[in-house]
Formats: C-alpha cells, structure tokens, sequence
C-alpha cells in the first residue's frame, strides 16, 4: 500500500511540474508511478466497485467508449475514462491516479477504457476486464502494426482474461475472437443487409459484405441508418425484440455501428434501455470526426483518415454530401504511417460523380493527386497546409461546407489553424 | 478496339500493401492509348489458363495468405512456367516474388516451395526493411515503399530488375533489388510500384502489345503528376 501512495505521490508531483513547464504531460504521471510500482494499474482497478470496461479495435474505439461513458452517466453511474489518445498502459495510470483518493481508491463505480489494438495485450489482463468490446479489426499502418493477423492474436489474449466479450458479427476476424468461449459469455452486435457494406472492416476491401447473410444471432442489430444534414437517424433492435429510434449528431453507417456496440455494453450492465437514446444522441461529434468549424464565414468540416477501411467510410459519406471544396491531406510522419500505399485500397473512384472540386495538400499531396488522376479526378496541389486551406475556403459557395480529410498530423495542423475555441478543441485520434 | 487480358492472381489473398493500385495504372494506361483491358480476377482453387492472358499480376499478402497460396501456385506451376515460355508479362511483388523464386525458408526452417520463375531464394530473416527505395534500372529510375523480413539471394547469372540508390531490396547487403526474367518481373517495391513509374508500367503494355504481334509503340502522356509522386516519395525516409 505505501509503495501504491508513494508511487501516486511522485507520479502526480511530476505531472504538476511538467504541466507548470508547458507540457501536456497525460503520460509522465502513469509513467514514473509505475518505474514505482510496476502494479498500479492492477491495484488501482481493482478498487473500481462495478468494474472495468475495455474497448478496443482498429477504428471507433474513441467515438464508442464516449458513447458508452454518456450512457453509464445518464444511468448514474460514476464513470472514470482516459482522455483520448492516452490510450496506452501510461494513459491509463495517469487516468487511473488522477481520479484517486490518496488512500489509493478510485473514487468511481464503473471505468471505461480505450486500449489500443497493440497496447491491449498487455494491458488487457492488467485490468481484469468485466466486459470488452471489440469494435472491428482492418490493416493500419503497416509499417508500424505489422500483420492483422498479429493484431488478432493480441486481442485474444484480452479477450481470454474477460468476463464478457462484446464483438462485432459482421466483422469475421472479430467473430472468430469468440471461438472457444462459452457462449453465453460472447455478445454480438451487427446490421443488417445494406448497412453492412458501410462498415469499416478488412474484409469489406475487397468485397463489400453485402453478400453475406443477416446475423441472426446478433443481440444488437443496426436495422436502419437515415443521413440528416450532418448527423443520422438509426434503429437499434435490442435482444427483446424493442426497437430504439435515436438521432446521432455524428455521421456515417461506421457510427451506427459504434452506437450498436456502446447500447450493446450498456444493456449487458444493466442499463435500462429507455436511457440509451437520449444520451447517445446527446453526444457532440469531434474535431476530426465531423464536426463543424467556422472559419473565414464558412463551414468546415474536418474527417481524419488513417487507413483505407476508414478512407472508405469518408468517401461514402462524401459520395452523398452537397457538392463543395474538398482538400485531402495527407502526411507521412511515424504518427501518420510511412507508407502511403493504402491510398490505392480506397475507392477513390466512387467520387467521380460527386460534383466535389478537390485539392490536395501534406507531405504527400503529389501522392493523392495521382491517385485522384487514376481515379479520373482533377485536383489542385499545394503542400502547405494554410495556403491550402484558404484557398479551399476561398472557393466554397455561401452556405456551402468546405470538406478536409486529414492524416493524423495535418489534423493537429489543422486544429492549430482553424483554433476552433476552448469548448471544441476535443481531438479523437 | 484492342482489348487485353490481365489476369489478377489472388487479388483476395495477396492484396496487403496497395498492390491493387497496379492493375488500376495498367488499366488507365492501357485506356488513355485507346486499348481496353478486361480484368480476370484468379483466386486459389479457380481454373485458369495463364496463356490466354497478356499480362498476369500477383501481389504481396500477410504471411498466412502467403501459406495459403503456396500450395495453389504449385498446382498452376506448369501452366505459369508454359506463359512466361510464351512471352506473357507478369509482375509479382513481395509475397508472390517470393515464390516465383525456388524456395522460401521460414523462421522455423521449414521450407515452402515456390515455383522457380526466378533463379532465386528467400530467407526469413530478422530485421524489417521498411523505407522508400529507390532503385536505378534499365527502365529509369524506380521509386517505391518496401515493407519485408524476407532477403532474397539470387543466383549467379540471375538478371536484377536494378540496383539500389536508397533502401534495401532483396536484402540487407543491397545487391540489387528485385529480378528479370524474359517478360516476368518480380519486385519488393509497393506503394504502388507502378502509379509513380509509369516508364515501367508502358514497357509491360508495350511487351503485352508486341506479344500479340500488334504495334508496341504507345503515344506518349503526360506523367508529369507521375513524376512529381515519385521526386515526393524519394526524398522521404
């Protein structure tokens, strides 16, 4: 227990001064508590009294754990959750002490945790998880995540030490997660027919999932996703055969998805489900995920992009959006991805009716030109990311929104531009 | 109006690295000279006779779809070998060059046998060369992403597709990169090989033209969006 104390106490002095000298520093706590203690997370956990909740998967593990977190706080609980981004062993100790007491107890009823893909191996069996969801499984940047397959296989070792999987059935890696379990322990969430193809899994790729069947077995079914300007209306069908109607401020059939799986979590502890509807419609997009900024009396609407399962939702969402300025920009820094090959996996060819005039910036903007050329699409091309953006904007209509789809680096260049105020500056990596 | 076959062996399996985006500048390429070309997707276990396409594309996969059509390619071995006889262009990247080569020999020293286009072997080996690479060849310079554990040795008297400016290529000694043999070219390069070497791409439409006994010289276009990726590409690391 001392060592747990004296542990938190230097880990949080040492925040205190690195936040005193300018710098973020969500990692430096969770860092230097567990040089200390190297079972802070494990004792810190375990004085969570309904338990911990893990998300993790390759896209929409942030938008579903703030879903899920909303859900839990309208129901009353008291939820303890990492900002995002810190989604690593330090982020999670950092949170995790941050929300203490200093008699080293959490002073919350539930926590939920975004893990990343990698990072949930290890840190997976550090937190015991009462339930784990599993949102899809589809290639990252491959030069720094190697094969999917390994991904999988870290995974599995989280989804071994779990009470309860929640796993997406229309995803096949993720269903195969659930092999061997008993299955009164495996809980699915899917869509049915047309929504499929929307979402973002490896195998959509290279077919779009529209060939295989309904999943009768789903507990959670996406029954119905309407586009409403910027956000949707869906139906989720519960396990009872109820259905809930809810308007989602956040676009794209992959949010759908992501609602499917939080409602999906939520019910499992016991959350009634009257509750859910409100709160997952309560739930603001990000910056990076839809949200709209003004910027020179324009709207501007910012969609990350970081791989081509994601690319692909972008483009759906694109492909039915008014005709406007498009700028595609696309970095190659180690947070990026070195390779930009994945650009070619994209259906950028969806977008030759969409009336959109598209320019191309970042590091690599000669890269998406010439896939916009293959893809018959004529772009314009400047490499600096603010003489792109006002030119984007320059050429939008009154009432027209301006769309960008950054890399991960050109969007904190973007949130440094466009300074969308205090309020907005939630970024979802 | 001319049309050629490409046939795309495994595009489900070995898709990993873009790959695709060859077929895509074949194809436009192919189109903005007036010729068409129909797409034969080949997948393990289908029938299909290599001589009836022009130019055949395989390429890179994860290691277990690589296992996967190890065994498919060696029951395809004898119709492959009959189509680069006949002149047919292939381009293999990563997974698929390596087993056009002789033999690949795993972690664990198992060996999974390729089919022998090329004089080569490949070792697992333990360090990952991942970059953009640059490579000098009879077809100008070539600019591509590499991402592989694999290091291919070739034989003595094995043609090279070119040697290395930047980056590894076949191994970690930089000997060369990639190989050549009649019409079939195998290569590390993805990113994808083709969309920034569009030199490369017209000599594979020009061989598959000239093969059909047609006139091979293309009209040329302006690769100047081509030629601005590739200077992108190589000055990164």
């Amino acid at each position: 227990m001392f060592r747990l104390l004296f542990a938190m106490f230097l880990g949080r002095s040492a925040g205190r001064l690195s936040r005193l000298f300018g710098r973020g520093g969500s990692a430096i706590p969770g860092l230097i508590a567990e040089k200390i203690d190297p079972r802070v997370i494990e004792k810190l956990a375990s004085t969570i009294g309904q338990g911990v909740v893990v998300v993790t998967g390759t896209n929409g593990k942030t938008t579903t754990t703030k879903m899920l977190v909303r859900v839990l706080e309208s129901a009353g609980h008291s939820v303890v959750t990492n900002p995002t981004g810190s989604n690593l062993a330090r982020g999670v100790a950092t949170t995790l002490m941050e929300t203490a007491s200093w008699r080293g107890r959490v002073v919350a009823d539930l926590a939920v945790f975004e893990i990343d893909e990698a990072a949930v191996r290890k840190v997976g069996p550090r937190l015991s998880p009462r339930l784990l969801v599993v949102t899809n499984l589809a290639r990252d940047q491959l030069d720094r995540f190697g094969e999917l397959a390994t991904t999988a296989g870290h995974i599995r070792v989280a989804v071994e030490v779990s009470e309860t999987v929640v796993l997406n059935a229309d995803d096949p890696m993720v269903t195969a997660l659930g092999d061997g379990r008993d299955p009164g322990s495996v809980r699915l969430f899917a869509a049915v027919g047309e929504i499929r193809a929307g979402m973002p899994s490896d195998s959509n790729l290279y077919a779009d999932g529209r060939g295989r069947v309904d999943s009768p077995a789903a507990d959670v079914l996406l029954e119905r996703v309407v586009s409403t300007g910027d956000g949707q209306e869906i139906t989720l069908r519960l396990p009872a055969g109820e259905r809930l109607d809810v308007t989602l401020q956040v676009p794209g059939a992959y949010n759908g998805y992501n609602a499917a799986a939080a409602a999906l979590a939520a019910l499992i502890l016991d959350v009634e489900p009257g509750a859910i509807p409100a709160a997952l419609e309560s739930m603001p997009p990000a910056f990076g995920r839809g949200q709209v900024v003004e910027f020179s009396g324009k709207r501007v609407k910012i969609l990350l992009v970081k791989n081509p399962a994601g690319f692909n939702q972008v483009i759906r969402l694109l492909a039915g959006a008014d005709p406007g300025p498009v700028l595609v920009a696309i970095n190659d820094l180690d947070a990026d991805g070195r390779d930009v090959s994945w650009l070619w996996d994209a259906r950028v060819e969806d977008l030759d009716q969409s009336g959109h005039a598209f320019g191309t910036s970042g590091i690599r903007a000669a890269d998406m030109a010439l896939r916009l050329k293959y893809a018959g699409i004529d772009s314009w091309s400047d490499t600096d990311l603010k003489a792109a953006l006002d030119r984007a904007v320059a050429a939008a209509g009154p009432g027209a929104t301006v769309h960008i789809v950054p890399t991960y680096t050109a969007m904190m260049r973007l949130l440094e531009i466009l300074n969308p105020g205090r309020s907005a500056r939630e970024v979802w990596t | 109006m001319t049309e050629l076959v490409l046939a795309h062996l495994y595009p489900a399996e070995m898709n990993i690295y873009g790959d695709t985006g060859n077929v895509i500048v074949l194809r436009k390429r192919a189109e903005w000279r007036g010729i068409g070309m129909r797409i034969d997707p080949v997948g393990v276990g289908d029938t299909y006779d290599f001589t009836s396409a022009d130019i055949v594309f395989s390429g890179g996969g994860q290691d277990r779809s690589q296992e996967d059509v190890a065994d498919d390619l060696q029951r395809r071995s004898d119709d492959i070998h009959a189509a680069v006889a006949d002149g047919t262009v292939f381009l293999t990247v990563c997974g698929t060059y390596q087993l056009f080569g002789r033999r690949f020999v795993t972690h664990d020293h198992t060996e999974m046998p390729g089919i022998g286009v090329f004089a080569a072997e490949t070792v697992a080996g333990d360090v990952r060369m991942i970059g953009n690479i640059v490579v000098e060849s009879e077809w100008g310079r070539l600019v591509g992403f590499e991402n592989h554990s694999g290091r291919t040795f070739l034989d003595e008297g094995q043609q090279h597709l070119g040697s290395v400016v930047k980056g590894y290529g076949n191994n970690e000694r930089r000997e060369g990169e990639g190989a050549v043999t009649a019409n079939a070219f195998g290569t590390y390069l993805h990113g994808s090989l083709l969309p920034k070497n569009p030199a490369l791409a017209d000599e594979m439409l020009g061989r598959a033209l000239a093969r059909r006994g047609l006139d091979a010289r293309l009209e040329s276009l302006d690769d100047s969006s081509e030629q601005r990726a590739a200077a992108a590409a190589a000055d990164r690391p």
